[in-house]
Parts: C-alpha cells; structure tokens; sequence
C-alpha cells in the first residue's frame, strides 16, 4: 500500500477505489423508441451509400461522354 | 423486444442488403453493356496487338528500317505510321497524320520499355522491347499534339517527346514514294 510522507497509508482497507467498476444497471430502453430507431438506421445507411454511388456514377459518365468519347476511336 | 419484432428486423436488413446486391449487379451490367456498345458502335477497343521483333536487328533492315520511319501511304490509301522509341527520343520525332481518316500507328524500341499517348486523343500505350507496339486512331482535332514517353525510360525521360502534326486533307500529300513528311512551318 502506498503510504503518504507520514508513513499513514493513503487509503484504507475498507475504502474502494474511483476505478471500481460500477455495478451494472439496467438501461431504461424504451422498446418502441429502439424498433422505431431500427426501422430508420439502414433506410439511412442506404440514402448514404445510394448518394455516394450515384456521384461515382454520375462521375464515370461524365468522363465517358465528355472526355473518353469526343478522344476519337482507338484500337 | 420480442422474438417476431427481432425476426422481422432481420428480415427487413437482409431485404436491404439483397435490394443493395441487385443494384451493384445491375451498374456492374451497365458498365460493362457500356463498354460493349462502346466496341461496337464507336470502335473503340484496347489495344491487343501481340507481334514479336527482334530488337537487336530492327535497325538493320525491314520495316523498322531508318529509311521506312515515319508516314507512309500504302496502295490501297491506308496511312501507317512507324516510330522507333529509344533512349531518349522518338525517330522521326515529328509524325505527320491526316485529319479525319484512319491511321495505324506501330512502335518498337531497340532498348528499354517506354510508352506513350497523344495528347486529346485515346492513343496510350507501352513499347516493349521485343514487340511491335501498334495502335490505330483518327485524329479529329487538325492542330499539333503532343506525344510525351510516359514510362520512365533513364535520366533523359522528360526530354523525350515528339509532335503529331494532324494535317488536313489538302495539305496531306505523299510524294511518289507514298511518303510525308511534316509541313514546316
């Protein structure tokens, strides 16, 4: 035990440490708020995704048309 | 949360990621029907000549010759470009091409790798030592275009470039030998 400039011992036997994991307690979990929650997520990650996509997309056309086609047949 | 609102959950996610999976096959379809129709409709393909050539003698005599370099038209009007690609320069190092019509360009390299492009134009491609590298094109675009060594060939790469000069038809004109030079200018 670490013991302070006095030679007293910092903390005692009988004290427990701020580190101490707290016990567990249940979360209040609204189970209609977390369904509902569930309901949206991958609508959301789909919109993300889908948006990204259609930039890339939109940017391959747009090479396609503007730059790759009007550069004349190759072969 | 019950066992059915679990089990619907699931459902619901694995309906996503299928719907998710039918939509990247169906862009991996059109990308590849784009590329398809591109082949077939515009004539634009990957350049996939295989012809081998010694490169110990390809200065000595045939085609790749020093009095055969540069534009030839054939007798049957077809325009062939031939360019050796050496450390650091292209010989001849301006090609003359006519605008509008099509032109069969063939490389080939006495020493190390190189490649090249023509600016504005889809003409891109590696010269291997021990192959004839040939691509045709049709040049659109009636002006001088750069064509620079883009395969890092030794110290003197960034000086090594040569200059299309895309001539219209009235100035596109063999001499008897079926052969043109660059207009000067």
């Amino acid at each position: 035990m670490w013991s302070s400039r006095g030679g007293k011992p910092m903390i005692s036997a009988n004290q427990t440490s701020a580190s101490d994991v707290p016990p567990e307690v249940p979360d209040q979990v609204d189970e209609a708020a977390l369904a509902e929650v569930m309901r949206v997520v991958p609508l959301g990650a789909g919109v993300v995704a889908g948006t990204a996509v259609a930039l890339l997309v939109l940017g391959y056309l747009a090479i396609y048309l503007l730059v790759f086609l009007p550069r004349g047949p190759v072969g | 949360m019950t066992e059915q609102a679990a089990e619907a959950r699931e459902r619901r996610i694995l309906g996503t990621e299928l719907l998710w999976a039918f939509g990247v096959g169906v862009l991996i379809a059109a990308v590849l029907g784009v590329i398809v129709f591109t082949a077939l409709t515009a004539d634009i393909n990957p350049p996939s000549n295989v012809e081998r050539i010694d490169p110990k003698t390809l200065h000595l005599s045939g085609e790749f010759a020093e009095q055969n370099l540069g534009t030839t038209v054939g007798a049957d009007g077809g325009v062939t470009v031939r360019v050796i690609a050496t450390q650091f320069m292209f010989v001849p190092r301006c090609i003359a091409v006519p605008y509008g019509r099509r032109v069969t360009l063939r490389f080939a390299t006495p020493d190390v790798i190189h490649g090249l492009l023509i600016t504005g134009t889809n003409v891109n491609t590696m010269v291997v030592p021990g192959f004839v590298a040939q691509v045709y094109s049709e040049f659109t675009r009636a002006e001088d275009l750069l064509m620079p060594c883009h395969e890092y060939c030794g110290l003197g790469h960034s000086d090594m470039w040569a200059t299309v000069q895309v001539l219209p038809e009235s100035a596109f004109k063999p001499g008897q030998d079926g052969r043109v030079s660059c207009a000067q200018r």
